[in-house]
């Protein structure tokens, strides 16, 4: 009412010549419309940013005040065969810095470096890492302090804004070094890693598998973490808890593995400063019960991240300890070749049980002698006696007659040349040459006398440990490859089974037990025979089948001729064994690779010998089995091929 | 000296007082919610401006109670007075943000800075009236006015105060350019006015003063340093939505994220705990009694009461302007409060004081006869 009356009056002023005091009251309409434009400009922008933007505003309020710390999820445990611990968890404690909460980063630093008993350079060292990352994640400034520290930051943590505390589980090895290159190790997540992982998961603050099952296991054992939603001050004092959402935590996983025999194992492979794999596998099932590779990482290194300089002397060294040799090592596989070469002479018609060649030490082909190991020669073998006691003569005939391609045929259907997708990674192929592959990768034609190399193992074949393994079960239990596998079971937190260990084959040889019957009764030989290569792996009470090995590495003129011990280490040959038990109705076959070993009878027959031993003990009425092999290992005899 | 006249009361202006009074209740309110929670002993700041308005209110009473024409007298003594206070500020002031603004009375601290305003609207507003010419004023009209201005523009700029400098600027610009400028004198000032200001940029201005400007122009570049007050009172002001998230349940401001919540940034916890609704019912009544100052204006008797009633509301206006485009982030930050709203004892009883001065205005329309005597 009063406002119309005001503009009324205006006119009027404008209507009526009026004196100087009516000009300047004219002036008062230009004057309200400045004050309107300023009101209409104030409504428009609380109108922007309220009703426009308001839930965008929203938002950054209550990230303001809102603060969503991650719990860890303690990471699922690891057990073996039995259910016995090897990997579990314990909390740990980490000062962490949230720079986004500390007034002064500076101070705070020099006051806390004593407490930690760091340098302050180590400390912006560590915040300048994480440069680049929001200011509200923690930055880490130590890990897994001891309790002291901890209940001093705790009690005066009102001294030191911006620095918090934060649980982690951490992993506790419970057997050390046990089977460590097949379980892996942790470590903090690179930006590469973070890169191509789920941000919805993974926050760039995780410890993840690295290695082992532990990186191939990692969506089963990480778990889901938790979140501790608080109310914050500007100044990042908590004020209330509002919510928490406990963490998950991981799947418990129970390997096939079998704590004891692998200890076994390892501690065989260690006392002799031996290099290479053992491989224990359950012949009709693929059940890995030992899966050892020497020498080993140690874990405890590679807790809270491993030095450069310990990673580069892993790098550095010659045994190659960062290597899972179980399947990231090939080798020639020597004479352990000599059964595929008995199945497809067998299988092709070239020889029967009852057929015999005469061995007078070696024989010439084209333009080359091609010697047998035993320089005397064997004389008239069958195929029993020509495995039993490795002859190479037999096994040239043999190959001569069924060629390359055949050879490679029956090897790949018995495991070899391929990846047995076990679960680990880095596995290689190792290889079974054919003409064609000679023709494609070497670009030259497949020479016959190659073929003779091959046939006892020796030329262009190469093959891992746990191929070896494989093969050695599917000639034990009728023709069968099956793929090895290491996880019994995966079980949630609430104990439901989410996998269970089922058998898997992987090829299959079929009709054929009658002619493994023959091979087998000639690896009986190797170990229980008067002129076995491997009598010393022989247990009383216990039928074993076996085939020792000697993987050539290069000869040169040189070393020919010398006695073993005075070949360098790194000119020995490599020594196989591999066999299984009981001969009667196979349960484990067990392949041992001891790089450098010379002969498989004395290098890697102790070794297969132990861990048969233990796990018989157990198996079969005890008096019959001799008790006297020592679980700890004693220096190797020597034997003879 | 003093004749009551029943017609005063007659002329009281109700809806001038309503307005008032709903701007201060609105103020009292929100200052309770932005001094919580109670930060250290003392009284609360809600409660010291509850003493501050009974202070101020008598200082209204005070006001309309004699006829404005006296100011013409008055006017002398008052600007003595300030710029005494001002020049005893500079030397014995109290110390806050980098400026000497304060004299510490013992019971409050005066900033002599803030009634200097409204002694720069009467010195004008009575100058003005008595030197009236119709065609507009020459430079050489204005060197009284500007040496006026200049002496506590001068004073405020040493603390330094820029933001109430300014505003004293602000002041005489709007009042120069109401009682009608020569063409030439406007283009000659305007001239000289852009130079002084690029001086100021380059000389005068502190690095955190052009800190502040330049935070503005770009305030999400540094959102934890200087863009932060702007980001933090944007943030509150727009999570407000449309209804706001109650009354004493703002986030931005108890969590202590709104810097000056009670001061400058009071605006921010009004919109945060109000929302649209809220905010736009407070900038309602405000503009409106903003407008009906000008209405007083309109109706004042001669042209000293015109003059001093545009002056109060320019004075209301421009801070009330600048103080919430700046907590909307339109902006750069400057220490400018909201008139009746901000928490402050000088910059209240100074505003009571120019809205009595309207009162007054306003109740002595028709009493052409009751001129000095």
């Amino acid at each position: 009412m009063g406002l119309k009356l005001a503009f009324k009056e205006i006119e009027d002023i404008e209507e009526k010549d009026g004196g100087a005091l009516d000009l300047l009251k004219r002036r008062l309409l230009g004057v309200a419309a400045v004050v309107l434009f300023f009101f209409a400009v104030i409504i428009l922008r609380l109108w922007m940013l309220q009703i426009t933007n308001g839930s965008e505003y929203e938002t950054r309020a209550y990230s303001n005040r809102v603060r969503i710390r991650d719990i860890a999820a303690p990471r699922g445990h690891l057990l073996d065969r039995q259910g016995r611990e090897i990997v579990t968890n314990r909390p740990s404690f980490n000062v962490v810095l949230i720079q986004e909460d500390s007034n002064d980063v500076g101070d705070v630093l020099k006051r806390l470096a004593p407490v930690l008993k760091m340098d302050i350079s180590e400390l912006w060292e560590k915040i300048r890492d994480a440069s680049g990352t929001p200011r509200y994640l923690p930055v880490r400034l130590k890990e897994d302090i001891d309790w002291q520290t901890l209940a001093y930051l705790e009690s005066h943590n009102h001294e030191f804004s911006g620095i918090r505390t934060e649980v982690q589980p951490v992993r506790v090895y419970h057997y050390d070094d046990l089977a460590a290159n097949v379980i892996g190790y942790l470590g903090a997540i690179s930006k590469k890693e973070m890169a191509e992982a789920d941000s919805e998961i993974y926050s760039g603050q995780e410890i993840i598998g690295k290695r082992g099952i532990e990186r191939l296991r990692e969506a089963d054992l990480r778990g889901e973490k938790g979140q501790n939603f608080t109310e914050v001050d500007a100044k990042g004092f908590e004020q209330t808890q509002l919510k928490a959402v406990e963490p998950l935590p991981g799947r418990e996983i129970r390997l096939t593995l079998d704590n004891d025999l692998q200890q076994i194992a390892e501690s065989y492979m260690a006392a002799g400063d031996k290099s290479g794999a053992v491989v224990v596998m359950e012949v009709n099932t693929g059940r890995l019960l030992v899966a050892a590779s020497a020498p080993s990482i140690h874990i405890e290194e590679f807790i809270g991240g491993i030095s450069k300089n310990a990673w580069q002397a892993l790098l550095d060294n010659s045994r190659h300890p960062l290597l899972n040799k179980v399947v990231q090592a090939t080798y020639p596989p020597g004479s352990t070749y000599k059964m595929v070469t008995a199945l497809a002479g067998l299988s092709k018609g070239v020889i029967d049980e009852n057929t015999t060649f005469f061995c007078p030490g070696q024989i010439s082909f084209g333009n080359r002698t091609y010697r047998c190991w035993k320089k005397g020669g064997h004389g008239t073998v069958n195929l029993q006696r020509a495995i039993g006691e490795s002859c190479d003569v037999f096994f040239y005939q043999v190959g001569m007659r069924v060629g390359v391609d055949t050879l490679a045929e029956y090897a790949q259907k018995l495991g070899l040349g391929k990846k047995t997708g076990a679960e680990m990674e880095f596995e290689k192929e190792g290889l079974t040459p054919t003409r064609k592959w000679k023709q494609k990768y070497r670009k030259a034609k497949w020479q016959d006398g190659e073929t003779l190399s091959v046939a006892i193992g020796q030329g262009f074949n190469i093959v891992t440990p746990l191929q070896m393994c494989v093969m050695t079960s599917a000639i034990a239990n009728g023709g069968k490859a099956y793929r090895p596998k290491i996880v019994e079971q995966v079980t949630d937190p609430e104990g439901k089974v989410i996998e269970n260990f089922t058998p898997e084959l992987l090829s299959e040889v079929p009709g054929v037990e009658k002619f493994l019957k023959i091979i087998r009764s000639g690896m009986e030989d190797v170990v229980q025979g008067k002129r076995g290569t491997a009598r010393n792996v022989a247990i009383e009470g216990l039928r074993i089948g076996g085939k020792t090995g000697t993987a050539q590495v290069v000869r040169l003129a040189q070393y020919k001729g010398l006695k073993d011990e005075n070949i360098p280490y790194e000119y020995r040959d490599h020594a196989w064994f591999t066999c299984y038990a009981p001969a009667e109705n196979p349960e484990i076959a067990v392949t041992v690779m001891v790089e450098h070993g010379l002969h498989g009878g004395s290098g890697a027959g102790p070794i297969a010998r132990a861990v048969l031993a233990h796990y018989f003990t157990n198996k079969m009425d005890p008096g019959k089995v001799d008790k006297a092999v020592p679980v700890v290992p004693e220096q190797p005899e020597e034997g003879g091929e | 000296m003093i004749r009551i006249d029943r017609r005063l009361f007659e002329h009281f202006d109700m809806i001038l007082f309503l307005l008032i009074f709903l701007v201060c209740a609105m103020a009292f309110f929100n200052l309770y919610s932005a001094s919580f929670p109670p930060k250290g002993p003392g009284m609360p700041p809600y409660m010291r401006q509850g003493y501050f308005f009974l202070i101020s209110f008598t200082a209204f009473v005070f006001i309309i109670s004699f006829d404005y024409q006296e100011l013409h007298f008055w006017n002398y003594p008052f600007y003595g007075l300030i710029t005494i206070l001002l020049v005893l500020a500079f030397i014995f002031g109290h110390s806050a943000g980098g400026a000497q603004r304060w004299i510490n009375l013992g019971f409050f601290k005066l900033q002599p800075s803030e009634p200097a305003k409204l002694m720069l609207v009467i010195t004008l507003a009575s100058y003005y009236s008595r030197k009236e010419i119709v065609e507009g004023y020459t430079l050489k009209d204005l060197v009284v006015p500007i040496i006026l201005t200049a002496i506590p523009f001068g004073l405020i700029l040493l603390q330094p105060d820029l933001g109430t400098a300014m505003m004293l600027a602000v002041i005489f610009v709007s009042m120069t350019l109401f009682v009608k400028l020569r063409v030439s004198t406007f283009l000659t000032l305007g001239g000289v006015a852009m130079g002084l200001i690029g001086v100021a940029w380059v000389k005068v201005l502190k690095p955190y003063q052009k800190q502040r400007i330049q935070t503005f122009l770009n305030p999400e570049g540094d959102p934890m340093g200087n863009g932060y007050q702007i980001l933090q009172s944007k943030i509150a002001v727009g999570s407000g939505g449309r209804f706001g998230k109650g009354y004493m349940e703002g986030t931005q401001g108890h969590l202590h994220f709104l810097p000056e919540r009670h001061t400058d940034f009071a605006f921010s916890v009004w919109g945060e705990e109000w929302g649209f609704f809220g905010s736009a019912i407070f900038i309602s009544l405000y503009f409106l009694l903003l407008i009906w100052g000008l209405v007083v204006a309109l109706h004042a008797r001669d042209r000293f009461g015109v003059l001093l009633a545009f002056g109060v509301v320019s004075l209301i206006f421009w801070q009330a302007a600048i103080n919430l485009l700046m907590v909307m982030g339109l902006l750069p930050v400057v220490g400018i409060p909201l008139p009746l709203f901000s928490y402050g004892g000088s910059s209240l009883l100074t505003t009571m004081l120019g809205l009595g001065i309207l009162m007054n205005v306003r109740m002595r329309r028709f009493h052409s006869s009751m001129a000095r005597d």
